[in-house]
């Protein structure tokens, strides 16, 4: 089952989104999304150290730290790429819990598949190609489900959010890390610099592919600012959602839980 | 984030200086999806220490729920030190300097780890600079740390002088040893004078009688 296929057409009265600052059909975003990860899922690690010169680590263990995950818990690691979060869960949860690691493109699971195969990482750890808008779960099946660096690239979030709520347990949390909107405006400037004009170059030069990294800094624009998402989640269901900026706001985790 | 830095620099410290340990090459699986959790005054932070697949997981989560496999202490750097002599540990309880909540056993478990590991560190570090530069660098270490034992002695003389001769902020041993042997003396005058005085008393009431 390719990502296109798993796109299935929205409900929704607006027939259009956006890609990064294009706007295009809703129906053609998630094809135009997956043609930007297949690129890139080779190179997406060396290109994350790269860009954030290491500090999306910190911001993953600060997510996990939050999760309050504990053996046994079942947890779904959605648009979890290349497995980052998922090989911490998998310690965490030991061989009494299950993570399932979901991504809408194939390229990026399987390029997250060999890595935790290559580091022993197999007894407790599913995958899943998922599209985040209509997950293929049960509801109430997750304690913890986290979304890191993936929200700003689903087509329907409200969608995605809903989606997300029915699979967790009561009790269960959601976390949302993503990029955001940076506190001062001093650091926002030197943060649109670094975004379009250093990223896409680093992008042309390590993973041969300028335009996707032009595609990540417009993408980051144009998601959502920590209060918007946080009131996107409430709307959701969420509740006691919460949001702490990272890196001067350069990335927020929301937090929200469903009881 | 720097809870988080700290955790990941201990993790690989931790995790490195178990794989050469020499004393107990693999974890204890009766610690396996078993966690610590240290918290330290300083920190303002939980350090969490699980086992898992023979490593050790470092995280700060907060609020884990205590059960049985589960043991949080809550204390401070010095007390940590102080806990090395096994005698200590109900005093710094009852002190309220240590905080142990859940199943001490698990605690008692990583306390043994920390205490068994055993490095060879020349041995690891001749495999990365050969053995002529490790045996040169040993050297240099052993004089540093000889003359940093050195320096610190010194200087715990001489702020001893400073405190004791030259501003007179301390008291010696013999100072307060006069000191005791002084209030002694005085207690014996006083206990002499109030024999007397009694004596006194009861020799006048029985004149008057």
């Amino acid at each position: 089952m390719s990502a296109q296929d798993q796109n299935q057409p929205e409900t929704t009265q607006e027939s259009t989104t956006h890609f990064g600052y294009k706007t295009v059909q809703a129906d053609d975003k998630a094809s135009m999304v997956a043609g930007v990860f297949h690129s890139v899922a080779q190179q997406y690690d060396v290109m994350n150290d790269l860009m954030s010169l290491g500090i999306h680590r910190l911001w993953k263990r600060f997510t996990i730290d939050a999760s309050g995950v504990r053996p046994g818990n079942k947890v779904l690691d959605l648009a979890g790429g290349t497995g980052d979060l998922t090989a911490k869960f998998s310690q965490l949860v030991g061989s009494q819990g299950k993570v399932i690691l979901a991504d809408i493109n194939s390229s990026m699971l399987n390029v997250g598949r060999d890595k935790l195969r290559d580091r022993g990482l197999v007894q407790n750890i599913e995958y899943v190609q998922a599209n985040a808008e209509y997950l293929p779960f049960e509801e109430n099946t997750f304690d913890v489900v986290t979304i890191a660096f993936g929200l700003r690239n689903v087509t329907d979030k409200d969608k995605a959010l809903r989606s997300i709520y029915s699979v967790l347990k009561p009790g269960g949390r959601l976390l949302v890390l993503e990029f955001s909107k940076p506190e001062h405006e001093i650091l926002n400037k030197a943060y649109d610099f670094y975004s379009f004009n250093i990223l896409p170059k680093m992008g042309e030069l390590v993973a041969k592919d300028g335009e996707s990294y032009q595609y990540l800094a417009e993408s980051i624009r144009m998601h959502p600012d920590q209060e918007t998402l946080k009131s996107m989640m409430e709307n959701a269901g969420f509740e006691q959602a919460s949001y702490k900026n990272l890196t001067g706001g350069i990335v927020a985790l929301h937090k929200g839980y469903k009881f | 984030m720097h809870p988080q830095a700290l955790c990941a620099a201990l993790e690989v410290i931790i995790n490195k200086a178990l794989s050469m340990n020499l004393a107990q090459p693999t974890l204890p699986s009766s610690l396996e999806q078993k966690t610590l959790t240290i918290s330290l005054n300083e920190l303002g932070f939980p350090l969490c220490f699980t086992c898992n697949d023979n490593k050790l997981l470092v995280t700060s989560q907060k609020n884990l729920a205590l059960d049985d496999n589960h043991c949080q202490i809550k204390t401070s750097f010095a007390t940590l030190q102080e806990l090395k002599k096994e005698q200590q540990l109900t005093k710094l309880i009852k002190e309220d300097k240590l905080d142990i909540d859940g199943n001490i056993k698990i605690a008692q478990q990583y306390a043994a780890i920390a205490e068994n590991i055993e490095v060879d560190w020349q041995s690891e570090l001749e495999q990365h600079i050969g053995d002529v530069a490790t045996y040169k660098l040993s050297q240099v270490l052993k004089v540093i740390g000889e003359k940093l034992n050195f320096a610190k002695q010194q200087i715990q003389a001489d702020a001893s002088e400073w405190l004791v001769h030259e501003k007179r902020l301390v008291v010696t041993h013999s100072q307060l040893r006069l000191f005791y042997q002084a209030v002694d003396d005085v207690a014996d005058d006083v206990d002499a004078l109030t024999t007397r005085i009694d004596a006194l008393i009861q020799a006048s009431n029985s004149n008057q009688s």
